[in-house]
């Protein structure tokens, strides 16, 4: 079993070398040589006798078993130790080691307060391990995509062998096997079809093609995919029965590739993940630099070795925000959960980022950009084109329904269509009842139904005699209908017929205008044939209607009709009208299309569609604009070959399935390039390369950010190599939800926009919250490099930076993600992931060398005032720390003359780290104020517009009150209860702090582009 | 910050662009800019700095610390100094006691007679214990203020003064502890309110105007080990007259009271732990703090 594994596995690492054009082809020919193997064998009895359970065993013991494996991914041990081992978790490994010896080497020495050093480690190691797991986590929730398409393998088979039929395990199924499937069974391996009866089968869990595909054992299409002879894994046999054999198994068949494509395609690493390690490496190797800096200069200086790395692992501590990865997963969470209220569930919390910087979204459109439901569009009748309410909830213009015509029309469009509503759906606004019926029959019954109300009974009336539907087999196009007439003493039959426009008028020989019969003559026949084209121009399906009146002598009451022998006038009738449907678009989506394009997003149309109604529907919702033009339009206004059209006038492009195919990627690329409004047509679904995916490649290549949104099994691979897969939660299948990272809950392409604009802002308040956060890294460190070159008593222990990294002001820094948008952020271009950094150099020097600095300083005048208070002038501190931290020495004087003994002195030090904390905890309330606003004064964003804020600086300050006052806090962090003074003491640095950012935002928005703008605006 | 993306190229680049005389991403032009700005603001701060500090300077008081908080109640400690809270070595060889003898000796100085015949800085404050002598209010303009003398030869065998033992008694394997109770400015330590405190084998040496100390085996099984101890001093402890201390600045010349502890019969080749207190109403102990108000010692004496 393991050996198969690994087999599978070396397979797989070659496939993927394979290009993904010539896996197609090779998928091809693989298929090809079984249907030549089967045909050969067809002619011997194996038809009925299926595989000998011997040869089956054998092929068995050959292929393995008939499941989708898993591919062998890395161990989920080592998973968690690359959390472990990042660029931070690394250091503080290193200084949680450091820790431990030091405190080996205090505790052996008895020296008071050696504990501390092994909270600190705990500590540490407490911090990498929680953040480690929280990465696991996540990492492990994106990952399980294999088991969504275990859950669409079927358990059971009916499979003939030696003669007889046996229920097996679908495990079990072997290449050659002879199976049978009826209605309601999951196809359980890919198999070729040898006899069929009106078997229909479901692909939409493979392909997302609602429609079921009927089965049948002619080959027709060299494509294995097109072909009707071929059933595929995991599909549903809706009706009928089918017998066939097995011509692929397990990981070889369709959805088995899909599955090992799917989760062999890269994940790619998010635009904010791509951020955070490129800010950590920097964070991590300035911490190593100052830590060894400072190791060498104490070394210099003359301390011992392990006072040295005491101070590297005290400088790493200080130096690295410990916080920082919890407040940013933090803040996305919170986006993440907006965002669900929103209808856009979030799997991988970086996507919500992701979104944000977005410059290409390449969507479906069925279903997403439109209603996905055909709905009754225009009508043609009195020589005039009505539009007709596509709107959802019916809030738009109707036409004028006074006409004869129109009645008759719509009688027509009404008595002539077998499509019912589903019982007891009286209360349901009529677009959401459920219908029995196709989907143009759909729209007219809907329609109908709105314009002349209660179509059943209306039917009831008008009693149907007889019926000719549509039928596929003896190529008729129309359907036609005849009726009783409503009132009683009308003895005629009315003979109504809908179909293809053109072929309607053949029949044809009068038309209808303003209710008058008229002969059909040439003039009439030009309005037709324009409004007919200029109804297909719009993409739509055109039905015409037509009727008659029997005459009554010819059929009298009682005449037998017989829909076979058509013993009834079928020529010469009356015109009544044309009505085209569509699939509209939903109401939203042309606003939200408008709103990507003011954001600087591309919306790249996708869809199975008829190119012409792509480019309807996409010239409809905005995706190509008015006045865009694609090459063949040029051609056609210039009238020009299209080869002579400079390609770069033309705006639009609307390139096919077909088309698509067979170009390079370096073609694509250039269209991709040149044509901004791009609309993919008649992309068919296949899977190994299914268009989606090659689009996103391209879009990749161009160093877009690309947002995909798919919903079939197919789609799988592209939305797991997007930047951000999108799957629909309504349509979706599962393994398209799994491989996703954001579900679409109402399907709605204006949710993506949604999206966008919630990442962009969670991009600019994440650049706050990390601003925020790094400010305080420098009051942190500072201490120790005073401590160490001026040897002054310690003024800041590591707990208690511990406790400003890790408690109070985790919550400040994580309510910067409420905060509102400065500007207009959906007017903005998506942020280019190679310029706009989010940790860019004027933040970092903003943050560090300036607001920090001048925490600094707060912190050491109050530090110095706390001494000098106590008795230890500022001047004497300097050179102390030596006599300070001898442990033996209970009679140090000060600058009084008074002697303090060891612990009188350690506890002095503890009222110092908590003054130097206290300083830091005002400064950083400045701090996150002045992080509200990057240029905009916060008096324009107001002071308590976030409340979550507000609070998080009452919940900061009663942190700091309770670490402070509560009992006991001496002896666990080292905090002391300090003199209320020495609060105020770095107010004035605070409110120092507030008015130089208020200086430095009006120079910004005062002269933007100056060097005040380049050097402080981050 | 974007070009280390680009490999080893990038990063000289980055360090010195020649193309663009750009060294660090920046124009000489741009450094003197960014830097000046950098001169500017720091050299603002730094005045900030040292403005507040001046200013905090101003406040404070010349005599005595804003705060006492956390040097009251006082310290007691001893000479010598035990390293890793213990005293060992070997009555046999001189080396390993040295180091105890020199710090005495070193510490005695301060009390030289011939140090404290100044009779505008020191004044006599009597043999017996008395009760606080007030020199005054700290802030008054009475200037700096007398100490009072105390005499080496009231340690007794511990003075290490010619002709006594100027081995301080290391050498008998009888070693002498000099003890002081921590200085504190205005401090005047109270002397225990009721006997009870005291334990019983100090009981006798309990008198007004003293603050008594007392030393006694830490464990149980060492009571029979510690032997005799002596106490030298003026009334056998710290003696009120020598209270208040007025501070470095008017009290330059302040000797604090001393008391001798001699162990005059300790166990030989034994690690005894001794624990000595001084008792008074306003002197605390604390749990954290082994120097608070007493002190602990470990002998070990060998003489093998």
């Amino acid at each position: 079993m393991f050996e198969m594994n690994g087999e599978v596995d070396v397979k797989m690492k070659k496939k993927k070398k394979i290009k993904k054009k010539d896996r197609l082809e090779g998928m091809k020919k693989e298929m090809d040589i079984v249907s030549v193997i089967h045909k050969t064998r067809r002619r011997e009895s194996w038809r009925e006798y299926g595989l000998t359970s011997s040869k089956a065993a054998e092929v068995l013991e050959r292929d393995g078993p008939n499941e989708l494996l898993p591919p062998k991914g890395t161990p989920e041990y080592v998973k968690f130790a690359r959390q472990l081992a990042g660029g931070l978790q690394c250091l503080m490994w290193v200084a949680a080691v450091i820790c431990f010896i030091a405190f080996g080497i205090e505790f052996s020495r008895g020296t008071l307060g050696c504990f501390d050093d092994l909270y600190l480690a705990i500590t540490l190691i407490t911090v990498v391990v929680v953040t480690g797991c929280f990465g696991y986590y996540q990492e492990f929730k994106s990952t399980n995509i294999i088991a969504s398409f275990k859950n669409l393998v079927p358990q059971q088979a009916l499979v003939i062998r030696d003669g007889q039929k046996n229920q097996i395990n679908a495990m079990d199924l072997v290449v050659g096997d002879l199976v049978e499937i009826k209605g309601g069974d999951r196809v359980p391996a890919d198999i070729r079809i040898i006899f069929a009866q009106g078997c229909k089968v479901d692909n939409s869990s493979l392909t997302g093609e609602s429609e079921p595909q009927s089965k049948t054992p002619e080959c027709t299409h060299e494509n294995p995919l097109e072909t009707k002879n071929i059933a595929f894994f995991s599909t549903t046999c809706l009706e009928g029965v089918a017998t066939g054999t097995v011509i692929n198994t397990g990981d070889r068949t369709i959805i088995g590739r899909i599955a090992s494509l799917a989760s062999g395609v890269g994940n790619e690493k998010t635009p904010i993940a791509i951020e955070i390690e490129h800010f950590v490496d920097i964070i991590a190797g300035l911490a190593i630099f100052f830590g060894f800096t400072f190791f060498v200069v104490a070394m210099f200086i003359g301390y011992a070795f392990l006072e040295a790395m005491i101070f590297f692992m005290a400088i790493v501590v200080a130096y690295v925000p410990e916080g920082l990865l919890a407040t940013v997963t933090v803040c996305l969470s919170l986006t993440a959960k907006r965002l669900a209220r929103k209808n856009c569930v979030v799997k991988n919390l970086e996507a919500v980022e992701t979104l944000g910087s977005t410059s290409v979204i390449c969507s479906d459109k069925t279903g997403t950009l439109t209603q996905n439901r055909m709905t009754v569009a225009h009508l043609w009748f009195d020589n005039v084109i009505h539009a007709a309410d596509t709107t959802e909830d019916q809030s738009g213009q109707s036409f004028d329904q006074s006409s004869e015509t129109w009645r008759s029309l719509a009688r027509v469009a009404g008595l002539c269509n077998r499509a019912i509503f589903k019982p007891n759906q009286e209360s349901l606004p009529i677009p959401r009842r459920i219908v029995v019926g196709d989907a143009s029959e759909t729209a007219l019954l809907k329609f109908t139904e709105l314009a002349i109300g209660n179509m059943m009974e209306y039917r009831e009336r008008f009693k149907k005699v007889v019926e000719v539907p549509f039928n596929s087999t003896n190529k008729n196009t129309l359907m036609l209908s005849v009726h009783e007439l409503e009132d009683p003493m009308d003895l005629r039959y009315l003979l109504v017929m809908k179909g293809a426009p053109e072929r309607i008028l053949e029949r044809c020989s009068t038309i209808l205008i303003k209710g008058q019969e008229m002969p059909l003559e040439e003039q009439w026949r030009e309005a037709f044939q324009t409004a007919y084209m200029d109804l297909g121009s719009l993409g739509e399906r055109v039905l015409g209607f037509c009727h008659i009146y029997l005459n009554e002598n010819e059929f009298p009451r009682g005449y037998k009709f017989d829909s076979d022998e058509m013993n009834f006038t079928t020529s010469g009738l009356c015109f009544a009208g044309l009505i085209s449907m569509i699939d509209p678009p939903r109401a939203t989506v042309p606003d939200a299309v408008m709103k990507c394009r003011t954001a600087g997003i591309r919306v790249v149309m996708v869809t199975g569609d008829h190119p012409i109604t792509a480019r309807a529907i996409a010239a409809n919702v905005g995706i190509i604009t008015e006045g865009s033009e694609t090459v063949e339009d040029i051609a056609t206004r210039k009238r020009i070959p299209v080869e002579q059209v400079n390609r770069r006038d033309a705006r639009a492009c609307v390139i096919s399935g077909g088309q698509l195919k067979d170009m390079s990627s370096e073609e694509l690329d250039e269209a991709l390039r040149s044509h901004p409004e791009m609309v993919f047509a008649r992309t068919s679904p296949q899977p190994p390369s299914s268009p989606p995916l090659i689009i996103v490649e391209s879009c990749q290549r161009l160093g877009s950010i690309v947002a995909v949104t798919g919903d079939g099994v197919n789609d799988s691979p592209a939305l797991k190599k997007a930047d951000i897969g999108i799957a629909m939660g309504i349509a979706g299948s599962d393994a398209a939800k799994n491989a996703a990272d954001m579900i679409l809950l109402d399907d709605n392409f204006a949710s993506i926009v949604t999206g966008v604009e919630q990442g962009r802002l969670i991009f600019d308040n994440l650049k706050k919250s990390i601003a925020y956060t790094l400010t305080k890294n420098i009051p942190e460190l500072t201490p120790y490099l005073i401590y160490i070159t001026v040897s002054v008593p310690l003024p800041l222990g590591c707990i208690t930076i511990l406790m400003i990294e890790l408690a109070t002001d985790i919550f400040p820094s994580v309510s910067l993600a409420y905060e509102k948008a400065e500007s207009d952020i959906m007017h903005l271009k998506p942020r280019n992931p190679r310029k706009d950094r989010l940790v860019n150099e004027s933040l970092a020097a903003y943050s560090y060398f300036q607001i920090g600095a001048i925490q600094s300083f707060a912190g050491f005048t109050d530090y110095f005032t706390a001494m000098a208070q106590e008795g230890w002038y500022p001047l004497l501190c300097v050179g102390l720390r030596s006599h300070w931290e001898n442990v033996h020495l209970q009679d140090l004087q000060d600058s009084y003359g008074q002697e303090w003994t060891y612990a009188q002195r350690l506890y002095q030090q503890y009222t110092c780290y908590t003054v130097f904390f206290i300083s830091i905890e005002i400064c950083q309330i400045a701090d996150v104020l002045i992080r509200k606003t990057r240029r905009l004064s916060i008096f324009q964003q107001g002071f308590f517009r976030n409340k979550v804020l507000v609070s998080a600086i009452v919940f900061q300050l009663l942190l700091g009150n309770l670490l402070c006052y509560c009992p006991g806090m001496p002896n666990i962090f080292n905090f002391m209860p300090i003199r209320g003074q020495w609060w105020f003491v770095p107010i004035p640095y605070g409110i120092l702090i507030f008015v130089y950012d208020e200086i430095r935002k009006l120079g910004v928005r005062r002269h933007p582009g100056s060097w005040w703008d380049q050097e402080l605006y981050y | 910050m974007s070009t280390n993306k680009d490999g080893n190229g990038g990063w000289k680049s980055f360090l010195w662009n020649s193309e663009r005389k750009e060294f660090l991403g920046r124009t000489g032009g741009s450094w003197f800019k960014i830097l000046l700005f950098y001169l500017i603001f720091y050299g603002c701060l730094a005045g900030i700095f040292i403005g507040t500090i001046q200013a905090l300077l101003l406040t404070l008081s010349n005599y005595k610390p804003t705060y006492q908080d956390r040097v009251a109640p006082p310290g007691l400690s001893h000479t010598p100094r035990s390293e890793k809270f213990e005293i060992s070595y070997n009555v046999n060889d001189v080396e390993t006691y040295l180091k105890y003898t020199k710090s005495i000796k070193d510490f005695l100085e301060m009390y030289d007679e011939e140090r404290q015949t100044d009779q505008n800085k020191y004044e006599d404050c009597g043999e017996l214990p008395e009760s606080y002598r007030d020199r005054g209010e700290l802030e008054s303009d009475a200037g700096v203020r007398k100490a009072c003398r105390f005499k080496r030869t009231w340690l007794g065998p511990c003075a290490g003064l010619d002709g006594h033992d100027e081995n301080f008694g290391f050498k008998d394997g009888k070693p002498c502890l000099i003890a002081k109770l921590n200085r504190i400015i205005n401090f005047r330590p109270r002397p225990p309110t009721n006997n009870a405190s005291v334990p019983e084998a100090g009981q006798s040496r309990v008198q007004t105007n003293v603050i008594p100390i007392h030393c006694q085996n830490k464990r149980e099984e060492d009571a029979s080990k510690i032997g005799e101890i002596k106490y030298y001093g003026m009334g056998m402890g710290f003696p009120l007259q020598y209270y208040p201390y007025y501070g470095k600045l008017l009290h330059p010349n302040y000797l604090q009271p001393l008391v001798a502890i001699q162990f005059t019969n300790l166990t030989f080749n034994e690690e005894l732990r001794l624990e000595c207190k001084v008792y008074g109403a306003n002197i605390d102990y604390s749990e954290k703090d082994r120097y608070q108000g007493r002190f602990d010692v470990k002998f070990t004496i060998s003489n093998l």
